[in-house]
């Protein structure tokens, strides 16, 4: 599994990381850091962040 | 009104003052010299790189939890649903609540209420649109808002009414009125609750395919909404769907009037009804200002902001502001920055993708059927800060069919 985020539509809300908190972090300057390539077990966690991230800017491949 | 505080030099706005407009000349003066304003309440942010950062910054918290301490209200059932809401809360008993809440608000979920949307516009504009004039906010964006959470509710939408007046009689709650209100407001409060639990009993007995079974249905490995953080969860959607969608399109509907060419291309393109939405929601918002509250001593920009501090984030001047945006332009077709009127962060609006939804369906419904549209006299407006709209707008048009 592959987590792409497009960085231009980011806008550091981190609904993702309250989503998957394992895979989407928002580092002590509110900057979202994340793991691009997570464990096949975060995978519904990480489409749940896709899915609710309010800009559209998560993308999640195989 | 406008001057200088002793303190810095910093522009200084008495925001209570009744004359203080947050969309004013005044306001954009005072962004263009300072990024910040003082205020009686705190900090007013006025550009658009500050604001956003500001909005998500992890020293703030939202601001708005002790709203009714701050009035005398500490006890009893507005206090209580207050201090229930997902909003009010901050860190992992937050994050508990949005992660169960917000699958429910999926734009997967929400898209297929598109066609309903648009049967409603149509419906209402139907209902007026012959004669060549309407009342705004009651004959379309009043029940277009109520009817809206009808449908997310699954109730009859002939029961709009009563979700418009007991969320009305609610947001005197916002109002420095809240003590002598709070009878009404609990009345209020104790009718929705009764519809609300009705709704909570009904799709345990039976799941449907519905907003309301999403949420019954929500969990996270054994956790999932209990009933009380249910019925919780569904006033605050009234509460905090109905009135800023009804606000945001009488707004819109004034922007639009400004601007007849962009009303004239809406008309044309409906595929613009989504940008329409953001353009208008970043010139003209009714959450005009977003409120946020510093956690403990930090220094922002060279500035030290003391805990407790109050942070007002002003949305239409970020919104507005040349830096990022140039000379002031009304334009749907032009590609934007993001704006503010949803908030940001942690607690980010939970129901945008509902509002978004609903407001880029009717706008281009209107632009077709109501040609021209201009004021016809007679308007009323909420106070330009805070949540703002008109209370009443009457227009004329040329009708199209």
């Amino acid at each position: 599994m592959k987590v792409i985020v497009d960085l231009a539509k980011c806008q550091d809300h981190g609904q993702c990381a309250i989503a998957a908190p394992v895979v989407f972090q928002m580092d002590e300057e509110g900057k979202l850091v994340w793991d691009g390539s997570p464990d096949e077990s975060q995978r519904l966690e990480a489409e749940e962040a896709a899915d609710v991230c309010p800009v559209q800017a998560i993308l999640i491949q195989d | 009104m406008t001057g200088t505080a002793a303190v810095d030099a910093a522009p200084y706005f008495d925001v209570t003052d009744p004359s203080f407009s947050i969309k004013s000349a005044a306001v954009h003066e005072a962004r263009e010299r300072s990024w910040y304003a003082r205020t009686n309440y705190g900090l007013a942010v006025l550009r658009y790189e500050e604001v956003s950062r500001l909005l998500k910054h992890p020293k703030l918290r939202q601001g708005s939890a002790a709203w009714p301490a701050h009035n005398g209200i500490t006890e009893g059932p507005f206090a209580d649903w207050w201090a229930s809401w997902v909003l009010n809360k901050e860190g992992e008993e937050h994050h508990r609540l949005r992660r169960l809440m917000n699958p429910a608000f999926s734009p997967k979920l929400i898209g297929g209420l598109v066609p309903r949307f648009q049967a409603l516009a149509g419906e209402l504009i139907d209902g007026f649109r012959e004669s060549g004039g309407c009342e705004f906010v009651s004959e379309f964006a009043e029940p277009y808002a109520a009817r809206v959470i009808a449908i997310m509710l699954g109730i009859p939408e002939s029961e709009w009414p009563v979700i418009a007046r007991e969320s009305a009689t609610i947001g005197l709650a916002m109002g420095v009125t809240i003590r002598q209100d709070m009878p009404k407001i609990e009345a209020a409060l104790a009718n929705l609750y009764a519809y609300a639990d009705e709704l909570i009993a009904d799709r345990r007995r039976g799941e449907r395919d519905d907003f309301v079974s999403a949420l019954v249905r929500a969990h996270r490995d054994s956790d999932s909404l209990s009933d009380t953080e249910l019925r919780d969860g569904l006033l605050l959607l009234i509460f905090g769907g109905f009135d800023t969608t009804r606000n945001q399109l009488g707004l819109a509907m004034q922007t639009f009037m400004r601007h007849p060419d962009q009303w004239r291309l809406l008309a044309e393109r409906p595929e613009l009804g989504g940008k329409a939405v953001e353009e208008v929601m970043r010139v003209n918002p009714t959450v005009t200002w977003v409120t946020r509250e510093a956690r403990e001593d930090f220094t922002f920009q060279d500035l030290d902001i003391a805990a407790g501090t109050t942070v007002h984030l002003f949305s239409e001047s970020a919104g507005t502001d040349p830096r990022v945006f140039g000379e002031y332009s009304f334009d749907i077709a032009a590609d934007r920055k993001p704006h503010f009127g949803f908030g940001g962060g942690a607690h980010h609006c939970l129901g945008h993708f509902v509002a978004r939804s609903d407001m880029s369906e009717a706008l281009p419904l209107l632009a077709r059927r109501m040609r021209d549209p201009r004021p016809a006299g007679g308007e009323e407006w909420l106070p330009d800060s805070g949540n703002t709209g008109p209370v009443r707008l009457p227009i004329t048009f040329t009708p199209a069919a």
